[in-house]
């Protein structure tokens, strides 16, 4: 990822656990880490998307950004497929696959 | 130069010069005829109503390398389940995806230029999109490849095609970086 002219005034907070993505949940939606999309506008889509606080759609936009991939949404395989559509309109580099197929 | 977008009780505003709208038109205009499907006569109508992809059309992840980071395969390493996803989806994706860059274009002509939440989201689309496609055209493989341009930024570093191309990347960068940038602050103001 890359940033704009202006990183912004976010800080990073403390995600409580409730808000952890749910890995019991059997199929997940992987966002890949690319040089293009922009690190605020990452944030803005697991906000605007999956309705995630800004403190968790940061911890996961860096998740992407320093581990080159992180699983940000789990559930049934319908509900993963529906998600990585919708990421694909917004341009990010999605892939659904099974929990714990890494 | 235009104005970085802003949240203002109207929405969200931004400002193009007449050159700067005119040429993110054209590139608006250019991801669409990408993206737009080649229907052939033989297309079963009611596939193409639920937008599924014909049987015999576009049964394969698409050639250009640039399409193909708009539409890219959903499952990885299976290029099998790849495919049959992208038959049951694609045509869908690339309908949306125009539907954004067309309703961006609307967007953009007025001066200046003021968008609702729903208008806000699909120019953020779109410029993503068209930045995309600017990517893979300069070959930014790496964020190493991505920092190497970040200088061109006046038109008096401009001396070839790329380093023409680099300079509207950057510029449609900027553009969406401050769009992003007033549409979290909406957010923020809405909660």
């Amino acid at each position: 990822m890359t940033v704009g002219f202006a990183t912004g005034t976010d800080t990073l907070e403390e995600v409580r656990t409730a808000e952890k993505t749910d890995l019991d949940q059997p199929w997940v939606v992987v966002v890949w880490n690319d040089p293009v999309n922009l690190m605020s506008y990452v944030s803005y889509v697991f906000q605007t998307y999956f309705g995630y606080s800004e403190a968790k759609a940061r911890t996961l936009m860096l998740e992407v950004h320093e581990q080159g991939r992180s699983a940000v949404v789990s559930g049934s395989r319908e509900k993963v497929e529906q998600d990585t559509v919708a990421l694909h309109s917004y341009g990010l580099w999605a892939t659904f696959e099974k929990s714990g197929s890494e | 130069m235009a104005k970085p977008f802003k949240s203002t009780r109207r929405g969200i505003t931004g400002a193009l010069e007449p050159g700067e709208a005119r040429l993110l038109g054209a590139l608006l205009d250019d991801v669409i005829s990408m993206l737009e499907p080649e229907t052939g006569p033989s297309e079963d109508p009611l596939a193409a109503i639920v937008g599924m992809s014909g049987a015999d059309a576009e049964s394969t992840a698409p050639d250009d390398s640039a399409v193909r980071r708009l539409l890219p395969d959903a499952v990885r390493g299976d290029d099998d389940e790849a495919l049959a996803f992208r038959r049951l989806t694609e045509r869908s994706l690339r309908e949306q995806k125009i539907g954004a860059l067309r309703s961006s274009a609307l967007a953009i002509e007025s001066n200046p230029v003021t968008l609702t939440d729903e208008q806000a989201r699909l120019l953020a689309q779109a410029l993503n999109d068209v930045r995309l496609v600017l990517a893979d055209r300069l070959s930014i493989e790496t964020e190493e490849d991505a920092e190497r341009l970040h200088d061109i930024a006046d038109s008096k570093d401009v001396d070839d095609v790329e380093s023409y191309l680099a300079l509207v990347y950057n510029f449609i960068t900027w553009l969406q970086e401050s769009l992003v940038q007033a549409m979290l602050k909406a957010a923020r103001l809405q909660r």
